[in-house]
């Protein structure tokens, strides 16, 4: 069932900024829903109008059926944990958290009693009567998670919950996040920046780009099957190459790039020949040395520089003059020539990407896009 | 190879002291002036105020007494004055509060731009560089029995002869303390709310919070410490007043008008009785208000 659904929706800041350029998408209900962007793509704005903090100019917002653009904030049955947290410097922890249900007119005990369930379910016992201020920035976060779940919504909002902590935090938070998610069954609609913990927490991912939808679809399929060259982009790293479509011919196309001619599996039905489209192939997908030989596409290559990962090993090659070429491979197989030697670089039909468009923004030269302005 | 680096040469030890010599001598100029112009004539009004009166009625002779008091607590009057003094300080500041506040909230929260704020700002501040005296006689022109809201009000046929309460009662008292102090109880409520993260209000809103709770719980909360701040200044300043509510409020018997009338008659033990207490009570209720609020919690930051 949809919980959320939003038709066209439009936001204007100002006559110059456009914030929100016609955005259509349905929430399931009980979905982890991950709005993916670089900054300033609209995504917050996007939240805080779906909390009802900011007015949209145009289009509509259904929640659970029902028109909210007339709703106040406090009459929606949804909660939002703020990119700052925002926790009341003037209370404790224990009003903090209280402060909803007080809102919603719950009587004292039950108060205290759900209070108490949600410090437990955040790991925050015995911090009620503390002052936020006496809080380290991951106890913070809890706090206010802890706020915004307490009142039981049907969809839960949370502004880049991962942003403002460390790295280890980050990976902690992460899981607990998805554990939430999974006892509490609610709707949890989530933005972030940064790519591993979207494609991560999502069960559908919705990638932004300056105010319009790349592509929703389940992380799998975005990072296998990006629509637009920006989605390939923003959700992995990739190998992109402007390229033509000579032929298809058993299930594989030919196509046509300063590579030379380079092979990609074809989909049942579709038919790209005489088309210029993105050719492309993720860094983990290229195989280096000898086995490269074995696939469809392979050809040689000068090492230029490799940065370790501890368990992988990224390596910049160069295909010709100024044509670079990304490769991930396992620390142990590197044994990269050095002093000037080729080394083969391959990749399966199977593993090339096909993108049509350079963006779902008209009026984008997909070469362009491509190679950068 | 491994030993430790020296510190750096410049910081010595006796540099560093003389620094800290010289910020406690920053203190000096504002410590003296304070002790002159503040300690020592409090001491010196107390220790007057256990004089005896002189029996020629003017000056005072240095008999300690305690007969002042005395006269102080068991004089009819005594009640009368108290209470105008302090309920007019006090009614003054709740109106002040009453203007300052929502004036301060829409400074705050509703004028976007920088050049309307500052424009507002200054339209506020400029009946201060007018003189207090002419501002004050400014209001006969308004109130008075020829002003304009009397005339307007024959004109329109509202009443049949001009209305003399408008300028001399407690009304036109509270509407001069108003135009005069309502700046000083909005500048710090404006300061407080200016400090007030958005974020806040919003986290308030999405959790369930109507209007009203969203300006009691968080706004005016969180704009406490200013309001504290106003409410003193207005308070205090009110307090002290004995001009306006002599001319304006129809004679209503105030204690500083009465410390006014015995020192300017040189019955300078009763006045400084009356000044002394006058002080005392004024600070008991500021401690009192700063007990009730707890200030703690305000200067959180």
């Amino acid at each position: 069932m949809k919980v959320l659904e939003a038709k066209n929706l439009t936001k204007w800041y100002g006559k110059e900024v456009l914030a929100l350029n016609k955005v259509s998408f349905d929430v399931d209900e009980g979905d982890f829903f991950v709005l993916i962007g670089p900054s300033g793509c609209g995504k917050s704005t996007l939240l805080k109008l779906i909390a009802g903090l900011l007015d949209y100019e145009g289009g509509e917002l259904y929640l659970k059926g029902e028109e909210v653009k007339t709703i106040p904030p406090h009459k929606r049955d949804i909660s939002m944990m703020l990119e700052t947290y925002a926790l009341f410097p003037h209370m404790s922890v224990h009003d903090n958290i209280a402060f909803g249900l007080r809102m919603l007119g719950k009587d004292r005990s039950e108060i205290d009693k759900q209070v108490q369930e949600s410090l437990k379910l955040v790991g925050m016992e015995g911090f009620g009567k503390r002052s936020p201020l006496e809080l380290s920035g991951g106890q913070r976060q809890r706090v206010a998670l802890a706020r915004a779940i307490v009142v039981n919504p049907s969809v839960l909002l949370l502004d880049e919950p991962l942003s403002h902590v460390d790295y280890r935090l980050q990976r902690k938070l992460m899981e607990e996040l998805k554990l939430l998610h999974q006892r509490l069954g609610t709707t949890f609609i989530l933005t972030t920046h940064v790519q591993e913990h979207g494609l991560s927490l999502a069960e559908t991912l919705m990638v932004m780009n300056t105010g319009v939808i790349e592509q929703i679809g389940k992380p799998e399929t975005v990072y296998r099957r990006p629509t637009t060259v920006f989605a390939a982009r923003f959700v992995g790293d990739i190998n992109l190459f402007s390229g033509e479509v000579l032929e298809k011919r058993n299930g594989r196309y030919s196509v046509k790039t300063e590579l030379g001619e380079l092979q990609a599996s074809a989909d049942e039905g579709e038919d790209y020949s005489g088309r210029k489209l993105a050719y492309g192939v993720r860094p983990e997908a290229v195989v280096v040395g000898k086995d490269a030989l074995k696939c469809e596409n392979h050809l040689q290559a000068k090492p230029a520089n490799t940065y370790y990962f501890g368990n992988s090993v990224e390596c910049m090659f160069e295909v010709r003059d100024g044509i670079a070429l990304k490769a991930n491979i396992a620390p142990e197989a590197v044994a990269l020539p050095t002093g000037g030697g080729g080394v083969t670089l391959g990749w399966h039909a199977g593993d090339a990407i096909l993108i049509e468009k350079p963006s779902v923004i008209e009026g984008l030269n997909i070469e362009e896009v491509i190679y950068g302005k | 190879m491994t030993a430790q680096p020296s510190p750096p040469a410049a910081k010595t030890g006796a540099r560093f002291r003389l620094g800290a010599y010289s910020t406690y001598m920053l203190l000096i100029p504002g410590l003296v002036l304070s002790v002159i112009f503040l300690v020592l004539p409090l001491a010196i009004m107390v220790v007057v105020s256990f004089y005896t009166t002189a029996p020629s009625s003017t000056g005072y002779l240095a008999i300690f007494t305690i007969q002042n008091y005395v006269d102080f607590f068991t004089s009819p009057q005594t009640g009368t004055l108290v209470l105008n003094t302090f309920s007019l300080a006090f009614i003054a500041a709740i109106i002040a509060f009453i203007f300052g506040f929502p004036l301060a909230y829409f400074l705050t929260f509703h004028i976007k731009s920088a050049a309307l704020k500052n424009y507002v700002i200054t339209l506020l501040i400029v009946p201060f560089l007018i003189d207090w005296s002419i501002r004050t006689v400014a209001w006969i022109g308004i109130l008075g029995k020829a002003g304009i809201i009397n005339s307007t009000l024959m004109s329109l046929g509202l009443i049949k002869g001009p209305l003399e309460a408008l300028l001399f009662s407690r009304n036109t008292l509270y509407i001069i303390w108003l135009q005069t102090y309502v700046v000083f109880m909005e500048f710090p409520i404006y300061l407080a709310m200016n400090r007030i993260d958005p974020d806040l209000i919003n986290a308030a809103k999405v959790l369930k919070a109507p209007p009203r709770h969203v300006l009691y719980d968080v706004v005016f909360k969180l704009s406490l410490p200013g309001i504290m701040a106003g409410f003193i200044f207005v308070f205090v300043s009110t307090l002290g007043d004995f001009i306006t509510p002599n001319l304006w409020a129809g004679g209503v018997q105030t204690l500083g008008f009465s410390i006014s009338r015995y020192s300017n008659n040189f019955l300078w033990p009763y006045a400084s009785v009356l000044s002394t207490m006058l002080l005392i009570i004024a600070l008991i209720i500021l401690v009192i208000a700063f007990k009730v609020v707890n200030v703690k919690k305000l200067f959180y930051e």
